[in-house]
């Protein structure tokens, strides 16, 4: 550990170790923090991590790539279907096949619904870690819709495991139609709600507002993407930068803020829900008939030899699956770039010198997903 | 960001700069590297305004290989970087060039046990401490490969098997001139 307690205690009396998880609630996950505390203020934080480690990364090494796909799932349980969606490509890329229209559209209204409700778990948990109560019962309750309907189809609540090479597993119907039109109405006819309940409170501009406060050089030299790099006025949003699937048919905004502190990327995140309801709203209109899977998807998947990435925006920034293969049906390297990985890692700097309240504001800004960053 | 000036620029730090497909294979350049080019590289990557994606390895023959993945935010640019370590599984740090590349760094150490040299703190990250030699990314010698297994094979014109014998002196012309170009 780089905070030496034997040191310390030698020559700054003053100072003192705090231990901040793995089971502190703020911390959503086993993650562990060691804040090095001068009276209220944090001096040095350096985060543990390893604790929920499964080595996806050798376990891709043992089996076909195809069969990779419920693990992808188990990384960032919140943005499952957008995990699926990005491993799928990559594979898709590698092997060359052509994947049907209504697909893609599948793909892009299932995984914006994901991303809302990641949003939304990310909305009324940070508030509660603020201290606020009642909104994380407001969020559950419009969470609880998507989970309905993304149940109905893809036959589970959290781990999807919807996408397949070439297609998706069940194809949707009108009753996922109507419902989630529904949905886009209800989930509208909120927002004034929110805003005015959350937004505008003053504790709350009073927590967020010039606490954590990010650059875009910052941002760069940590790899920070994301709502996070949003906030600081970047506006780069892989779905615009890269247009991967059939995003670049879509007319959406991509939300910035400019102060790069929690209130911003708090302001970015409330916007991309509106952005994503857009997006569905579109993708619903367009939904051409055809079939759910590519015609032809050999059963054994040869990749060809080479290397292969596949980047996605993932609802805390950018996902990038890295494929090496020697030729066989079985990886010969995966690696997965998650953005909480990153984000988290600029702790340390960002949050030297902050109040142990702000510290927590600060880190819940960050919206980390613990399995995502041990994998 | 004017990439033909940034190429110019990679040419005189990289042995070699291949234009990849993105459609095909999903980033824009690939840059071999030397061991010693990699800190200046990673200078030039962030005065340019790139930001770091990740880094990992693969464990090949004839060495371990360090990839960089970097990416822009105004254009759409990707690009891996790639070296080999040196003998002694060495490789010079970045971590203080991109400070995102620390962590990253660590867990390379874990996993496939490369020693960044010049590292603020390379302890285990992701493993346990005692753990520290575990290595569990690194093949068995059955399962490791040569590095020209794994690189991108020239498409091959086999579909066509009575083809007249042009396309292969096309082909190499080609591939040499595109390394000449870059």
């Amino acid at each position: 550990m780089s905070i030496d307690v034997e040191v310390l205690e030698d020559s700054r009396h003053h100072r003192y170790v705090l231990n901040m998880g793995p089971q502190h609630p703020s911390t959503h996950g086993v993650l562990r923090v060691l804040l090095e505390l001068e009276g209220e203020y944090a001096m040095e934080l350096l985060p543990v991590l390893g604790y929920g480690h499964r080595c996806h990364e050798k376990i891709a090494e043992f089996k076909p790539a195809k069969s990779f796909m419920p693990n992808t799932a188990r990384m960032d349980y919140l943005g499952a279907l957008i995990y699926n969606q990005g491993f799928a490509q990559l594979l898709e890329k590698a092997a060359g096949i052509e994947v049907p229209e209504r697909v893609e559209y599948i793909r892009v209204i299932t995984s914006e619904l994901n991303r809302i409700q990641s949003h939304l778990l990310w909305y009324g948990a940070y508030l509660l870690d603020l201290g606020a109560f009642t909104p994380i019962m407001y969020a559950f309750d419009d969470r609880e819709h998507i989970l309905d309907i993304l149940e109905d189809v893809t036959g589970s609540r959290l781990t999807y495991c919807y996408a397949r090479v070439g297609g998706v597993s069940k194809d949707i119907d009108d009753k996922f139609v109507t419902r989630t039109r529904a949905f886009i109405d209800r989930l509208r006819s909120r927002f004034p709600m929110y805003e005015d309940l959350v937004n505008g409170n003053i504790i709350l501009q009073k927590r967020l507002i010039d606490v954590g406060e990010l650059t875009p050089q910052i941002c760069a030299r940590y790899g920070i993407t994301g709502p996070l790099l949003r906030g600081t006025g970047v506006a780069y949003d892989i779905r615009r930068a890269e247009p991967y699937s059939i995003y670049s048919k879509f007319d959406f905004e991509i939300p910035t803020e400019t102060k790069g502190d929690c209130m911003a990327s708090f302001l970015v995140r409330f916007r991309e829900l509106e952005q994503s309801l857009r997006i569905i709203e579109q993708a619903l209109d367009g939904l051409p008939e055809g079939p759910i899977m590519a015609a032809k998807v050999p059963k054994k998947l040869k990749l060809p030899a080479g290397d292969y990435n596949s980047s996605v925006e993932a609802p805390r920034g950018e996902l990038s699956y890295y494929l090496v293969s020697d030729g066989s049906d079985v990886p010969y390297r995966l690696k997965v770039r998650t953005p909480s990985y990153s984000n988290l890692s600029v702790v340390p700097e960002m949050c030297r010198g902050m109040l142990l309240s702000d510290v927590v504001s600060a880190m819940g800004a960050l919206d980390l997903v613990i399995p995502e960053i041990d994998r | 960001m004017d990439i033909n000036k940034v190429k110019g620029q990679w040419q005189k730090l990289s042995t070699a700069i291949e234009d990849v497909d993105y459609s095909a294979s999903g980033y824009d350049y690939s840059v071999s590297l030397e061991r010693d080019k990699v800190r200046d590289f990673a200078a030039l990557m962030l005065a340019e305004g790139f930001y770091l994606v990740g880094l990992m390895a693969v464990h090949v023959t004839p060495a371990i290989e360090v990839v960089y993945q970097f990416a822009h935010v105004e254009t759409r640019c990707r690009v891996m970087a790639r070296a080999f370590v040196d003998e002694q599984v060495e490789m010079p740090t970045i971590s203080d060039i991109y400070q995102g590349a620390n962590w990253h760094e660590r867990e390379t150490r874990d996993f496939h046990g490369v020693v960044f040299v010049g590292h603020p703190y390379l302890e285990p990250l992701i493993l346990p401490e005692e753990d520290v030699d575990l290595k569990p990314l690194l093949k068995e010698e059955a399962k490791l490969k040569d590095v020209a297994a794994v690189r991108r094979q020239p498409p091959e014109p086999a579909p066509e098997p009575k083809a007249k014998p042009e396309p292969k002196p096309e082909a190499k012309p080609e591939a040499v001139k595109s390394q000449e170009q870059s």
